[in-house]
């Protein structure tokens, strides 16, 4: 029997001299962003000297390489390998280990028999980042504008936002911005059309199906909804972002007492 | 104090290679915008060739030295004055207490390197001293920890020690040549149309005034896609060509986003970069395509240059 894995058709191609991409079907999809971490991850127990990023971002994952540190690794000189070789061998290798987790999955479902769906899947073992937001409206500038143009409550804005969880598809924009998604179709709202010139630091904003959280001050075109206390990133190098891509995370309210309360960003 | 801005330029930072390790939590790696010059600079003076140095844009900062060092400065030609009296560039240079270094206007190149003998006190974050956004304000000041290489042949001259003239010269006419621009094409780069794709290769190209350290926005020919300019996002690098939604392509620099949702047509070679980072708004610029293979020999080649000082 074919896995999923079988059936998704790997995509490997060079982006410039300096850097890899392995593609699947392009496409913001929880099963792909997945399966794109888990390549990471075994990427990453190899310890190349010459991988100098692994940056995963929703259907593809691109290792940045140093060329000199490539030519000069035992491994890769000893095949006289191309780097594209070497990519091709690290979709083998996680091939062969996406199979022998399926045999251990296979023997694990007939052990424990009952408790198969939460073995399984490797979301549900997942812990989920709870983060608290104040949806008031002196933090949640454009809640009104969803209000209006969306023909739904204040309160079902936030009852939505809240009840769903997230997937981490991507950091991007800036240090610590993490694109989440999807988000429920009945609260989804385009970016502004002009980017507002400065969004304070913890602002929440939805951009049509995804939802994200400023680290910073800086411009930015999100429709604000909210904004949390807790601090995403910080340079502390012990700290950096506390999200990742493949990360699951749920917001929950809070009053705006709270937030005076636990705001970090002072 | 040590150094000390007297007048702050347009956008002068602190740069070395980079940090690398960290886009994946969206974490720009920043760095030199011409690395070839940068790192003559160093290697010229003895320093480790990724240690940090001045990166100097046009209008320029103007430095004023409260202790001896030895400096050295490459890349573009601003016509550096020391005392308001011309210096060399690719050469160590002496400067005393009270000295004051300007560059008086913009001859060839677009970025200059102040490099200085020894260590700069301060603290790397995330292993890199490389500024972001920020520029280098006036009245900052900054410490260096000087070396004691001594770079003094028996008539007491500072030289460049041997074999280091043909290294300078040729990297220099490197960096300074107009021989077409190398790209590998990218992912999108089969979604421009044939037309699109005969354009972008045989016409000419200028580098739009927009230019910063983040990207080099292109004025040229607009190039059309066959499908719509919408991607999900992905890893972008240094030298990426990206076809924005009016048809105008920016080629991403130093301090580039992490991931990019446009149309990826290609990137520039790394040994290109510095190339394109030094080209003048008046200058035209072309595009060649060429392979990973040719990419990797001449990356080699110039590395080896640094390596092997005799």
């Amino acid at each position: 029997m074919k896995t999923n894995f079988e059936n998704i058709n790997w995509k490997l191609q060079i982006l410039g001299d300096h850097a890899l991409v392995f593609s699947l079907e392009e496409k913001m999809s929880e099963a792909i962003i997945e399966k794109i971490i888990t390549l990471k991850k075994n990427i990453e127990t190899f310890h190349f000297d010459f991988i100098k990023e692994l940056i995963p971002s929703y259907h593809t994952l691109t290792l940045v390489y140093d060329i000199d540190l490539f030519y000069q690794n035992n491994i890769t000189v000893k095949n006289n390998q191309s780097v594209f070789e070497f990519g091709n061998d690290m979709l083998t290798a996680f091939n062969s280990a996406a199979t022998n987790s399926t045999i251990k999955n296979a023997a694990e479902k007939i052990k424990t028999n009952n408790n198969l769906i939460k073995k399984n899947s490797s979301t549900a073992l997942k812990k989920i980042i709870r983060i608290p937001v104040c949806y008031d409206e002196r933090l949640g500038i454009d809640l009104e504008n969803i209000v209006s143009k969306n023909k739904i409550s204040m309160e079902k804005i936030i009852q939505i936002h809240t009840e769903e969880t997230y997937l981490v598809y991507c950091l991007g924009f800036l240090p610590g911005f993490a694109y989440m998604g999807k988000v429920n179709e009945s609260i989804q709202i385009a970016r502004h059309a002009t980017p507002r010139k400065e969004v304070q630091a913890g602002s929440v904003g939805i951009a049509g199906m995804q939802t994200g959280i400023y680290p910073m001050n800086s411009p930015g075109g999100w429709q604000i909804i909210g904004r949390t206390p807790i601090k995403i990133f910080d340079k502390d190098p012990a700290i950096l972002g506390k999200l990742k891509a493949g990360d699951r995370i749920q917001f929950y309210p809070i009053s705006f007492s709270e937030f005076k309360k636990l705001n970090e960003y002072k | 104090m040590a150094i000390q801005i007297i007048k702050k330029g347009i956008a002068d930072t602190i740069q070395d290679i980079g940090r690398y390790g960290y886009q994946h939590l969206g974490i720009q790696a920043n760095g030199y915008l011409d690395y070839q010059s940068a790192r003559l600079a160093n290697y010229i003076l003895n320093n480790p060739i990724n240690a940090p140095v001045f990166e100097i844009h046009f209008p320029a900062s103007s430095f004023s030295f409260t202790q001896a060092h030895t400096i050295c400065i490459s890349g573009a030609n601003f016509v550096p004055l020391l005392n308001e009296k011309s210096i060399a560039l690719y050469t160590p240079i002496e400067v005393k207490e009270n000295d004051v270094l300007q560059f008086l206007k913009p001859l060839q190149g677009r970025v200059a390197y102040v490099a200085i003998q020894g260590k700069i006190k301060e603290e790397a974050w995330l292993n890199s001293h490389s500024y972001f956004a920020n520029s280098i304000q006036k009245d900052a000041q900054f410490e260096w920890e000087a070396s004691e290489q001594p770079l003094k042949n028996s008539s007491n001259q500072l030289q460049v020690f041997k074999g280091g003239t043909t290294t300078i010269q040729e990297i220099q006419s490197h960096v300074f040549s107009t021989a077409p621009l190398q790209f590998i094409t990218g992912p999108a780069w089969n979604d421009l149309t044939q037309e699109a794709q005969k354009v972008f290769l045989s016409t000419e190209y200028h580098i739009s005034r927009q230019a910063n350290r983040m990207g080099y926005p292109l004025k040229g020919a607009l190039l059309q896609l066959n499908k719509p300019n919408q991607y999900l996002s992905a890893a972008v690098t240094r030298g990426t060509l990206q076809l924005l939604p009016n048809g105008e392509l920016m080629v991403l620099m130093a301090d580039h986003q992490t991931i990019g949702g446009y149309a990826n047509l290609g990137q520039i070679i790394l040994v290109d970069l510095p190339r394109l980072a030094q080209v003048s708004n008046q200058t035209s610029i072309h595009f060649r395509e060429t392979t990973i293979d040719t990419a990797h020999k001449l990356y080699q080649q110039i590395e080896k240059k640094f390596i092997h000082r005799s």
